[in-house]
């Protein structure tokens, strides 16, 4: 399946990149895919789904929006 | 007494006198400083109903027991009065150099009073006061005010100014101090140009008393040494504060067009990427190791510091997407001493009053050169429109009236920071209850909303994430007087600041000893609000009602067809007023009072209103 991984804030400075189209297996977790990026705890970072939060233990869809952000607090 | 100078200065500028006074360590424990300090300074000096911007009002300029000393991000200071833009209790703080120095000087506070007779620079030196004219830079923006006073006292002295918007009494103008600080929302800056006021100059050389400063020396030193590493592993400073824009929009929770929408194809092109890579220089607070002032330059080449709230406000917000226009815009706000979150909201209300009919004028959301010639109008007040404007959104919205009162996007009168609550019950809360007017600073529960909880939930853990946020943000950082940035933005533990402030006090706090303090200082400012508003209700803790406007529903994206619920949101009000101890008014009920130690402050307040 084909989705679409969004990096913010620090992150993307780290990891190399703001947005990518990414394949992944059938049933990939949202867990999985954060550990992929070198993230372990899925706890330190802000992940979404198409606009809305995504447990690490939630299965990633065709063609969803992934969200991964550092948890900063605004101004 | 360790860990307080002991000492407050109270300047006169009516009779061009002053005095050093001094509190006991029983106010200092109970009270903790900045805020703690503040609100009661001015909850006993004020009497309820005076004109904030009239010589009775009072500015208090106050710092905590870690302001100041090399330990990471101490460098704030806290500026509070009775708010021209709310007429009740405002503050708001700002990295300045006056931290350090005024403790230096002796003082943990400073109260001024009265209104001089002409525009006057005061300056202090260690005990020495004085009162001298500042005719040559009435009329001069922040930017050749400060330079002006560096060219003079040197770039390490203290410094806090105003622009032409504090001189002008513009109800929502800031304080500003150094190269891009700025503080006070409530319209600081305008209480200190109705003085007359147009700057502090602060110089100190005394050390700042310490229970063991060997022992804070080395903490200090370590710990800003750790604060950075951190930043650098998490990369944050690369883009600060702005880093939240595309995570907003991707939420559905940006400002745009007046809070009408809440995300934009287009915003990528003003976020903190854009931001990271116009990037031409960085500053900072006092103290600190993750500075977040990011500047760049503006259509005029000058430099500019972005942050998020001004990006958001002043662009999305206006339907602007170009960053080098949200630049422009941003350095006048600061030039002029406009706060950015009030300035934004203000144009952008105006926009929607015109597009609906509501107001005159030809100003469009986009429209880069209306908003520019805008600022200008209402930093000076020039015309009709420049003068309404510079009243704030809620009394424009009464002045051009068409139901446009439903739209002004503010709480308590204060304009709303920049996350688009339309779907965001908890955030809407934060805002709804923030004790000096809708305010981020207080309670940031927007994350635990999205990530933690189901966002659709009125349920009391927000409420209670609400309050706990406050006691750490509104309550402890406030108090003690240092910016929360390294706890929340690169993860620097809470624990670490009891040990300063025991380093400091020779105390032995745990963090939980600082708690009763935050919600004596929160009660404290809930009576403040009641003597000067004794007919208050509930009501006057809900946002705006376009957040539960039907009609103003987003018709696609992530919330489509979702708003707020005002039974579901009154629900979750109550709530928050069972937790904290308030009546059904929101005002702390005589049982809380006492518990927190505030019978005698209960008593006056009974003077002029009733307590449940």
């Amino acid at each position: 399946m084909r989705i679409t991984l969004r990096l913010v804030g620090g992150l993307a400075h780290r990891l190399g990149f703001s947005e990518q189209e990414r394949e992944l297996p059938a049933g990939t977790t949202a867990g999985a895919l954060l550990a992929a990026l070198g993230i372990e705890d899925p706890g330190s970072v802000i992940t979404t789904r198409n606009g809305w939060g995504i447990a690490p233990d939630e299965t990633v869809e065709e063609g969803d929006r992934i969200l991964v952000s550092p948890p900063f607090s605004g101004g | 007494m360790h860990g307080w100078t002991g000492g407050i200065l109270r300047v006169d500028l009516t009779n061009r006198t002053w005095r050093r006074e001094t509190f006991t360590e029983e106010f200092a424990l109970t009270w903790i400083g900045g805020r703690g300090f503040a609100a009661k300074i001015l909850y006993d000096e004020l009497a309820p109903g005076i004109d904030p911007l009239g010589p009775e009002n009072k500015l208090v300029v106050a710092v905590g027991p870690i302001s100041g000393i090399s330990a990471p991000n101490t460098g704030k200071t806290v500026v509070a009065a009775k708010s021209p833009l709310t007429g009740g209790y405002g503050d708001g703080n700002l990295g300045t150099r006056v931290t350090e120095k005024l403790r230096r000087a002796g003082f943990d506070a400073l109260i001024v009073e009265g209104r001089a007779e002409r525009p006057t620079l005061l300056y202090i030196d260690d005990e020495t006061v004085e009162f001298l004219p500042a005719d040559e830079m009435w009329g001069k923006g922040t930017y050749e005010t400060n330079e002006w006073i560096y060219a003079r006292y040197g770039k390490g002295a203290g410094v806090l100014n105003i622009g032409q918007a504090g001189e002008n009494l513009v109800r929502y103008a800031v304080i500003r101090s150094m190269e891009g600080r700025a503080g006070g929302r409530p319209g600081m800056g305008a209480v200190m140009g109705s003085k007359l006021l147009k700057a502090i100059v602060v110089k100190g050389s005394q050390p700042i008393p310490q229970a063991f400063p060997a022992e804070m020396k080395t903490l200090g030193r370590e710990d800003l040494r750790a604060v950075r590493a951190l930043d650098q592993e998490s990369a944050w400073s690369k883009q600060g504060t702005t880093g939240v824009l595309s995570w907003c929009n991707e939420v559905a929770a940006l400002p745009v067009n007046n809070f009408r929408r809440t995300h934009h194809p287009e915003a990528w092109r003003v976020n903190g990427e854009q931001l990271q890579a116009a990037t031409v220089a960085v500053y900072g607070c006092p103290n600190c190791t993750m500075q977040c002032g990011l500047a760049m330059l503006d259509t005029e080449r000058r430099e500019s510091e972005l942050d998020y709230e001004n990006m958001g406000l002043l662009g999305p917000n206006l339907g602007l997407f170009d960053i080098t226009q949200v630049a422009t815009l941003n350095y006048l706000c600061d030039d002029y001493g406009i706060d950015t979150i009030s300035g934004g909201g203000v144009l952008g209300f105006y926009a929607d009053a015109v597009e609906r009919g509501a107001a005159p004028g030809d100003i469009r959301f986009g429209d880069f050169e209306g908003f520019r010639r805008l600022l200008t109008a209402i930093a000076h007040r020039d015309g009709e429109v420049g003068g309404i404007l510079a009243e704030g959104t809620l009394r424009a919205a009464r002045v051009f009236g068409h139901g446009s009162e439903e739209y002004a996007m503010q709480c308590k009168g204060m304009e709303i920071s920049a996350y688009n609550c339309k779907f965001i019950p908890g955030m809407a809360l934060a805002f709804g209850v923030s004790p000096i007017g809708a305010h981020h600073k207080e309670s940031w529960v927007i994350t635990y909303e999205i990530q933690q909880t189901p966002r659709e939930s009125y349920g009391r853990d927000k409420a209670q994430k609400v309050i706990d946020l406050q006691r750490i943000r509104g309550g402890l950082f406030e108090a003690i007087v240092s910016c929360r940035f390294p706890w929340i933005e690169v993860g620097w533990g809470l624990e670490h600041y009891p040990k300063y402030f025991n380093a400091i006090t020779g105390r032995e706090w745990e963090l939980e000893d600082f708690w009763p303090s935050a919600d004596r200082i929160y009660a404290l400012i809930k009576l403040f609000w009641l003597r000067e508003f004794p007919d208050t209700t509930r009501r006057d803790d809900y946002p705006p009602h376009a957040w539960f406007d039907p009609q103003n529903a987003d018709t696609e994206g992530p919330i489509a067809g979702r708003i707020l619920e005002y039974d579901r949101y009154d629900e979750l009000l109550q709530h928050y007023y069972d937790i904290r101890g308030y009546d059904h008014r929101g005002i702390p009920t005589r049982e809380t009072l006492e518990r927190l130690g505030l019978g005698a402050e209960a008593a006056a307040a009974e003077a002029h209103a009733t307590l449940g």
